[in-house]
């Protein structure tokens, strides 16, 4: 079975945006809920690159883990999926996503958080593919339709593509051949353990 | 991008969400578990396949009248639409569910953005929202803007121009057009005005590319970009100088990076690190203004290496040898480091990355047209692609980064002050060739103009709209004062010295605003001035324009290639379609008649509305001289079905492959028919991808450059040396362009129809409406109709013919305004006095680099676009950047106790102030600060939202930085000096 | 991805791009030496062609040095961003603190590896709270149930023992006492389904009625907690005065609390044991679970609510409200089943001299000299006498 991964090319990738756009576009996303996002390091000066970065879909997730009511779920694509009407809000996945993924309508007093959102791959949640109730609680099943998540394919620069890991990995190795260099995966060393891919210090994390 | 896809899963039955949770509750046990075990333990239905529901995509549909959801039995329908944010021209699939635009998809087959979007594109569904859109005509009453209906609004509108028309003669109305309109929209625009007897009407061109298509068109033939993005793949090195691209033109650089990965060097020159520089091999900053002495330095040591393209230039350039004696003198390395603070290091290794590694092409933008050199720094470029040889070569070229999504169209076809559609200049010719193909007599046209003369005189522009109306009477160039003034598609806060701008406002008797987001002009008029500017008598409208996506029509891309727009959603609310709007209002001012004469009539709404596809075919028949010919409806829309048949990366089409609707086949064409696509549809011209290729026939797109200067000068040939000429021509010399007599005198008179000889009888090329000339030429002979002469690097007919570096008017130099002084001041300049060196030098005796010691630069962010108030009104890019800002240097925010994220006062000359945040970056070098100028609805640190009329506020509200842009304009196209001022910042 | 195209974390592996030789690459001849020479081979050095991994400094180099020097090299960039340091967006820090970090930083939290900051509080709270705080609880429920069922109640006196009826707790005492006890009642069941109800009660009721089930509780517990802090302050004011070590106490934690004697010993109006619980429970415990409570339900001013602070917070909560619980439960033991009369001192307010003969034997000394007085309160439905002057007691 596909297993369903990110990469953004920091060299591509010219924070645009329009990942984050087209993610709030396709799924509705309200203000302050950011299920993407782009950070750009060494703003400013030679050297400078930007990020796009959601929910890696962790191979040993740390949200599931720490979830209090278990409402994670993987997909048989290996998506992390989970079950808003179980979730309680109470913000542990928050704690221990590395990249900070799970997102929360509100951040108010008394903890009061409403229940998380993230990236859901474009593979919706547990409710009726294409449901409408499905949609409104997670977006659009882009999966089921056949189709990938709408943030890579509409990357302006084709920085960020999504997909089965190994041909996504293919890709990238294609055009890392060509550059001659540069062959760092983002975030795949701590998403998908060390030996997925060329991680800087190949860290266990 | 499919990489894979998802086999079909398991699909459940649609059940009671509470009974349909609970049940998979219960059945759970286990931790975690994958989405199938999921459901299964759910009790949930197995073996359905998605593919039941897979139309059913979208619940959200309801229908707009609200009668009732209509869920999953929508009519779903897939209209396919360009973005209109820009001029990339990216391909977008509106999902239409009853009505509604419920969801966008990407387009991977259009060969320009192969599915991909910026942050604008992406989130373009949001005009189907259009939540915090103008609704319903309105009129500022007291103060508040009250609603009114569309009959009231069009009475007293169309009332009050016949009285000022009355009182003060057709020129005290002035029409601000719309880069934003489709070519169809901005060519009525221009009819209009002219029928109304007027030149007085412009677009966002002029504070665009004006330079540059006034540069370059002088120097080839046409000012547009010569090759396209899709190009830059073929280049081995690309020098982007003044563009921002990874901003401005985002999905341009998914050719750039693509060519990157395969060798190509990228060179960025800004006075900005950019998104661009970021991805550069080489980053050069430069100052603001200085664009020439660096150019030109790189240009000294092709000169002094010998690199340049000897027989290139001697065949097809006039006057480098003048240039280049110049350039050698006068751009020696120790002054180019003075001007523009680049060691001659640097310049050396551009110029041999540049030289080293052809074909290479230069890509410009605002970065060097927004200058009161503008004309001379675009020429410059020009001059340096025609010293490599670059010009006329896939992979070469100037790429010139258009701006708004049809800039380019409305440039081509729409309401220039200084010509008709086609760049037909305001002569008498031309008015002749346009009373014939809008069928109306020439003299009745005459009759609606003041008088004769106004007819040939250039109109005002739009970037001084203000001074038409602030200026003494008896200084300025035409009868009255302006005393009306349309805002048809266009934003008050992209045009500089707000402050007189709001005086200006102030003083008209009549200001409407035709837009879909008219609000930040309407807030800037509602706001309290001065009393003593405001005219008791003044009247305010604002008028609902439908968007691009209300209606249909086709849109130039900055590489010339035209697309069709379809519909996606009738207008909402109670907008009307611009072309509708013009028809309605033409037809109370008395010559609604004579505007839609030619064309067929559709209802929507009920209402008539001239045709759009009429309306272009009135644009094939008469814009014979750039090639807007041969884009006929039927062509554009089987181009836009059949985009997956084009090559990405020449844009040609990948063999043979009919349209089903209308029967076209594709085959050769390049997509989108970039213009010039000569003569009649029939003749099946392909479209020119790249302009000047002499590799091509030209009847497959090839061409040489344009004889529009004469055949010499000075003595000196004009036209091409012999030998030089586009492939498979039978003429091998430089020749003029084509006419009855040349075609009488070759003995090609005998090739065109009888009907084509009555037709082409004392006409040439441009003006023979049979298009017989073209075919016989084109087809018979391989023959290019505009002729084949040489590109010229001096420009004998601009005040500086070899370009000069010249400061700006508000410099931070005394000692280079010294060196470098501006121009001799003007007095009649498109109809106004206009300032140069008089204004410089008093900048620097009043020692204003003393107090203002900081350049201010502006342009753009990715998530905004010209004046915001589009973008700004769409929460998905609002969210990104919900703060003005000004980017500020470390070390000279650090003098001014000035730290990220503080709120700071930056300080202009003409007095105003503006409160804005600091980005402390290192971006901007420490002599520079830049401001992006997409923000309106804050003045000068107060809020405006209670001037906005009530729900059409944006939600984020800023500072414009052309509150505070001072006075300095282009010495030919009277271009806006904003990339260039001073200011002080201080903390606020 | 192959192992050998991607470099380590230093990038040392990277060489730059070869290109053609050309004539510029080949040393010069060698000046005067004209024909064929012949070549000692150990005089000929192998050209060693530098890398720019060897160049002094490489390892400090910044990404724009190290681009400029081994282009798409971003290691030095790589290494920031595993670092959590922190990039530019264009969010703003009120709305999005933390969106210009991509990765938190590595730290290590007691017991955890040194790693990703989430990661590590995950291997805290899953390795050390949840089982371990399981295994304490478990522990003390049963240790509790082996000591019930194996010595029982303790005492003899029991509510209906003879002797007159001494006030213990006034109504106020009272009620304080028990809005905070319901109120940790809430807080500790609601805590403890957030932190171990998956494992004893999902399976039971299952995932939906869980969620719901724990959506409320999770909820009452954010609202409880500052309920809470509230009237744990009462009862702190209350009680601390009979709290303090007197005379006694030492010798009842010697004979800890008469669990080696036949009998109690002696005591104030709260043993030793009361007061451990008072001090450690109530004081302590309290003090650190009410604070980060109170810091987890973002209540706190001034305090940035980003992900660092809410790991080590939750850690501490977790902990120090787990403790809270073993002490408590212990509490509940001995105010319930483990001491007779106990219970009803609390619920009615009242014991019978001989019992506070058997546990509190001085406390009923000072109320015999008169010290303290027997009925504190007036018992409801007599009129309201006259209060009495207060008198002030030296020091
Ligand atoms: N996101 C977004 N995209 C847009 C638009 C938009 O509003 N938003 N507008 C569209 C339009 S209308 C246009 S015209 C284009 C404009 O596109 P660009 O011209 O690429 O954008 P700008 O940011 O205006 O300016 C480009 C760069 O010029 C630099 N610059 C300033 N002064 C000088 C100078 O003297 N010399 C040189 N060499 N560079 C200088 C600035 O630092 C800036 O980085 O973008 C189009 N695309
Ligand atoms: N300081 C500074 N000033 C600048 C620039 C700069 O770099 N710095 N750049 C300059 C440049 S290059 C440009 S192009 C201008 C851009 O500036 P403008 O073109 O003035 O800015 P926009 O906001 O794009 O204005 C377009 C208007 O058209 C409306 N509109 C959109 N679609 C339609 C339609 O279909 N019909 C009608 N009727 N209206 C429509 C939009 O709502 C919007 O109000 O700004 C210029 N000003
Ligand atoms: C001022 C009082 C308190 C406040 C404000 C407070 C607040 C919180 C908060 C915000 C959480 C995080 C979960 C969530 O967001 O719901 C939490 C968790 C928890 N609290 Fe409290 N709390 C308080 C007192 C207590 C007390 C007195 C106890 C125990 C007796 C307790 C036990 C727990 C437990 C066990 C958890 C779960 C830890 C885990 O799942 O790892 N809390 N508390
Ligand atoms: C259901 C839960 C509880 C029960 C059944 C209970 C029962 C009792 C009883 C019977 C007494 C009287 C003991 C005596 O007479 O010496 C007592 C005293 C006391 N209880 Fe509780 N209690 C409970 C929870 C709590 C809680 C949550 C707290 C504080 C956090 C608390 C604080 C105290 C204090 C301070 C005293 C006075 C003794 C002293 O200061 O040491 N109790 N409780
Ligand atoms: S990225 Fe974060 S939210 Fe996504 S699977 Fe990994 S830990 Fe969970
Ligand atoms: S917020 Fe929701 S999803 Fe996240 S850990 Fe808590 S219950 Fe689970
Ligand atoms: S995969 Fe889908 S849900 Fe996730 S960030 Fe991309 S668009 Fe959003
Ligand atoms: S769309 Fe692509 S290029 Fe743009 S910010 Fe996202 S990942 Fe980067
Ligand atoms: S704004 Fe330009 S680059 Fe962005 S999606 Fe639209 S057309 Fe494409
Ligand atoms: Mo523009």
């Amino acid at each position: 079975m596909a297993r369903m991964k990110f990469i953004c090319d920091s060299e591509r990738c010219i924070e645009c945006n329009s990942c984050v756009t087209a993610c709030k576009n396709e799924h509705e996303v309200p203000w302050g809920v950011n299920r993407r996002r782009v950070v750009t390091l060494n703003d400013g000066v030679p050297g400078e690159r930007s990020i796009s970065v959601a929910c890696m879909h962790c191979s040993d997730a740390p949200c599931m883990a720490v979830c209090p009511v278990n409402c994670f779920y993987r997909s048989e694509e290996g998506v992390v999926l989970h079950d808003k009407d179980v979730c309680i809000g109470c913000g542990y996945c928050s704690y221990a996503c590395p990249f900070g993924a799970p997102q929360f309508p509100a951040a108010g007093t008394f903890g009061v958080r409403g229940k998380m959102d993230k990236c859901t791959f474009c593979a919706g949640g547990p409710e009726a593919n294409g449901s409408q109730a499905e949609f409104e609680k997670y977006g659009r099943n882009r999966l089921a339709e056949g189709k990938l998540p709408l943030c890579a394919e509409m990357c302006s620069t084709k920085a960020l593509v999504a997909g089965d890991g190994d041909v996504i990995a293919d890709i990238f190795r294609n055009r890392v051949l060509k550059r001659g260099k540069g062959a760092e995966v983002w975030g795949w060393g701590t998403a998908y353990g060390s030996k997925q891919a060329g991680q800087p210090g190949g860290q266990k994390s | 991008m499919l990489l894979t896809k998802k086999t079909g899963d398991a699909q459940a039955q649609a059940r009671s969400p509470f009974v349909h949770s609970l049940q998979r509750g219960l059945a759970t046990a286990i931790p975690t578990m994958d989405r199938r075990a999921f459901l299964r333990r759910s009790g949930l239905g197995v073996g359905v396949g998605i593919a039941a529901t897979q139309l059913a995509l979208v619940k959200k549909a309801q229908a707009k009248d609200d009668n009732g959801p209509a869920v999953g039995e929508g009519r779903v329908e897939v209209k396919r639409t360009v973005c209109s944010h820009c001029s990339v021209g990216c391909a977008i699939d509106a999902v239409v569910e009853n009505g509604v635009w419920v969801r966008q998809e990407p387009v991977f087959d259009s060969p320009i953005n192969l599915g991909a979007h910026c942050a604008k594109g992406a989130a373009i569904r949001e005009h189907g929202h259009g939540e915090f859109r103008l609704r319903y005509p309105m009129k500022l009453v007291n103060g508040k803007y009250q609603r009114i209906s569309w009959d009231q609004a069009l009475d007293e509108i169309s009332a009050k121009v016949l009285e000022l028309r009355k009182a003060s003669g057709p020129e005290a109305l002035y029409w601000i057009g719309s880069s934003k309109h489709s070519n169809e929209q901005s060519y009525l625009m221009r009819k209009f005005v002219s029928l109304w007897g007027s030149n007085n009407c412009d677009h966002q061109a002029r504070i665009c590319h004006s330079t540059t298509v006034a540069g370059v068109a002088n120097t080839w033939g046409y000012g547009a970009m010569t090759n396209s993005y899709n190009d830059l793949q073929n280049s081995k090195c690309a020098l982007y100088i003044g563009s921002n691209a990874a901003e401005a033109h985002p999905v341009s650089m998914l050719h750039m990076l693509h060519a990157k990965e395969n060798g190509t060097k990228l060179i960025v020159c800004d006075p900005r690190f950019t998104r661009t520089a970021a991805k550069a091999d080489e980053y050069v900053r430069i100052r603001s203004g200085s664009d020439i002495p660096f150019l030109f330095g790189v240009l000294y040591h092709v000169f002094k290496n010998g690199w340049e393209d000897k027989k290139y230039i001697n065949d097809r350039v006039y006057g480098m040898d003048k240039v280049r004696d110049d350039v050698l003198a006068k751009w020696t390395p120790d002054k180019v480091q003075d001007a523009c603070g680049v060691p001659e290091a640097q310049v050396l290794k551009v110029a041999t990355m540049m030289a080293q590694n052809r074909p290479s092409t230069i890509v410009w933008c605002m970065g060097q047209t927004q200058h009161s050199i503008g004309n001379a720094i675009v020429r410059a470029s020009c001059i340096l692609q025609l010293a490599l040889g670059n010009i006329g070569v896939s992979g070469g070229g100037a790429n010139i980064f258009r701006g708004h999504d049809n800039v380019q169209g409305a440039t081509d076809v729409g309401p220039n002050p200084d010509s008709l559609p086609g760049y037909y200049g305001i002569v008498e010719g031309s008015w002749k060739h346009y009373a014939k193909v809008w069928g109306v007599d020439y003299d009745w046209i005459k009759g609606r103009f003041a008088d004769v003369g106004m007819m040939s005189k250039p109109g005002i522009t739009v970037s001084r709209w203000i001074d038409g109306v602030l200026e003494k009477n008896e200084v300025i160039d035409q009868g009255p004062n302006l005393r009306g003034v349309f805002y048809w598609g266009h934003a008050p806060n992209s045009q500089t010295r707000g402050l007189e701008m709001k005086r200006a406002m102030d003083k008209l008797d009549l200001l409407v605003v035709v837009d879909p987001y008219p609000s930040a002009t309407a807030a800037m008029a509602a706001m309290p001035g001065k009393p003593e500017d405001l005219n008791p008598n003044r009247a305010v409208y604002l008028l609902p324009a439908a968007s691009q996506f209300e209606t249909s029509g086709s849109v130039t891309a900055s590489n010339r290639s035209v697309q069709w727009r379809e519909k996606v959603i009738e207008p909402l609310w109670e907008s009307r379609s611009d072309h509708m709007i013009m028809y309605q209002l033409a037809d109370k001012l008395g010559f609604g008649k004579e505007l839609v004469k030619t064309y067929k009539m559709q209802k929507v709404k009920g209402m008539d509305e001239p045709m759009p596809e009429e309306i272009l075919r009135e644009i094939n028949k008469s814009n014979w001289s750039i090639g807007y010919t041969g884009q006929s409806p039927e062509r554009l829309k089987a181009h836009m079905k059949l985009m997956a048949n084009f090559d990405v990366k020449t844009l040609k089409a990948k063999g043979s492959a009919k349209d089903p609707a209308t029967g076209y086949d594709i085959q050769g064409d390049y997509f989108g028919l970039p213009w010039p696509c000569y003569g009649t549809p029939e003749l099946k011209h392909p479209g020119s991808p790249n302009l000047y290729d002499t590799s091509k026939n030209v009847m497959d797109g090839g061409g040489c450059f344009r004889a529009n200067f004469g055949v010499e000068k000075d003595g000196v040939n004009l036209l091409a040396e012999d030998g030089s000429f586009p492939v498979g021509s039978d003429i091998h010399i430089g020749y003029p362009e084509i006419d009855h007599i040349f075609m009488k005198k070759l003995g090609w008179w005998g090739e065109l129809t009888p009907e084509e000889q009555a037709a082409a009888e004392g006409k040439n090329w441009k003006t023979d409406l049979s298009g017989g000339m073209i075919r016989v030429a084109m087809k018979n002979h391989g023959v290019h109709p505009f002729g084949n002469a040489k590109a010229r690097a001096v420009v004998w007919n601009f005040p500086d013919p070899i370009p000069q570096h010249r400061e700006p008017i508000y410099s931070t130099r005394p000692d280079l305004v010294a060196k470098y002084p501006s121009h001799e001041d003007k007095k009649a300049f498109w109809r106004l006095p206009t300032l140069f060196k008089s204004l410089q030098q008093q900048n620097v005796e009043n020692k204003l680099p003393e107090k203002f010691p900081l350049i201010l630069s502006s342009g753009r962010l990715t998530e905004y676009e010209g004046g915001g108030e589009e973008t700004r009104s769409n929460p998905w890019l609002a969210e990104l950047q919900q703060e003005a800002f000004v980017e500020i240097n470390p070390q000279a925010a650090a003098a001014r106790n000035i730290r990220n994220g503080d709120r700071v006062w930056l300080k202009s000359p003409t007095g105003a102030q503006l409160n804005v945040m600091a980005l402390v970056t290192d971006r901007v070098g420490p002599d520079t600060v830049w401001m992006p100028f997409h923000f309106s609805g804050r003045w000068q640190g107060a809020d405006l939202l209670s001037y906005y009329p009530s729900g059409a506020a944006p939600i984020v509200r800023g500072e414009a930085v052309n509150t505070g842009t001072t006075y300095g304009y282009d010495s030919v196209t009277m271009m806006q000096e904003t990339k260039t001022t001073i200011c002080q910042v201080e903390r606020a | 991805q192959s192992e050998s195209s991607s470099p380590g974390g230093g990038g040392s592996t990277t060489t730059t791009p070869s290109k053609p030789v050309t004539q510029e690459d080949l040393p010069p001849p060698a000046p005067g030496t004209g024909g064929i020479q012949g070549q000692n081979i150990f005089d000929v050095k192998p050209e060693v062609k530098r890398d720019a991994s060897s160049d002094p400094g490489y390892m400090q180099q910044n990404n724009g040095q190290r681009n400029a020097v081994q282009p798409h090299n971003n290691a030095p960039m790589w290494r920031g961003v595993q670092a959590g340091h922190e990039g530019y967006t264009s969010l703003p820090k009120s709305e999005a603190p933390e969106a210009g970090i991509l990765i938190q930083g590595p730290v290590k939290y007691p017991g955890s590896y040194y790693t990703t900051a989430g990661q590590a509080w995950r291997e805290v709270r899953n390795k050390y709270i949840v089982p371990y705080g399981a295994a304490l609880l478990g522990i003390v429920v049963l240790a509790l149930a082996i000591f019930y069922f194996t010595k029982g109640p303790v005492g003899e006196s029991g509510p209906d023992s003879p002797g007159r009826k001494i006030e213990r707790f006034t109504p106020f005492e009272r009620a304080a006492h028990w809005s905070n006890a319901i109120a940790f009642c809430c807080l500790a069941i609601s805590g403890i389904v957030m932190a171990w109800g998956k494992f004893f009660l999902q399976p039971v009721i299952g995932l939906t009625l869980f969620g719901y089930l724990t959506y409320v509780l999770k909820n009452l517990h954010n609202f409880m907690g500052p309920l809470f802090v509230v009237s744990l302050v009462i009862i702190f004011i209350t009680f601390v005065r009979d709290n303090f070590p007197q005379k006694g106490d030492l010798r009842w934690v010697f004979t800890l609390g008469g669990a080696i004697g036949k009998k109690d010993a002696p005591s104030h109006r709260f043993n030793a044991g009361e007061k451990g619980v008072f001090w450690i429970g109530v004081f302590a415990l309290g003090i650190i679970v009410v604070a980060s409570g109170l810091v987890m339900d973002r209540l706190v001013p001034n305090v940035d609510y980003v992900r660092g602070t809410m790991q080590v917070t939750h850690m501490v909560h977790a902990t120090a409200a787990t403790l809270m619980i073993a002490v408590f439960l212990g509490h509940i033991y001995m105010g319930t089943v483990g001491m007779r009369g106990a219970y009803t001192a609390m619920r009615r307010g009242y014991v019978t001299e001989s019992w506070a003969r058997e546990h509190h034997a001085y406390w009923l000394e000072d109320i015999e000299s008169g010290k303290v007085q027997a009925q504190r309160s007036h018992p409801p439905g007599t009129p309201p006498e006259a209060v009495p002057p207060r008198t002030v007691h030296p020091a």
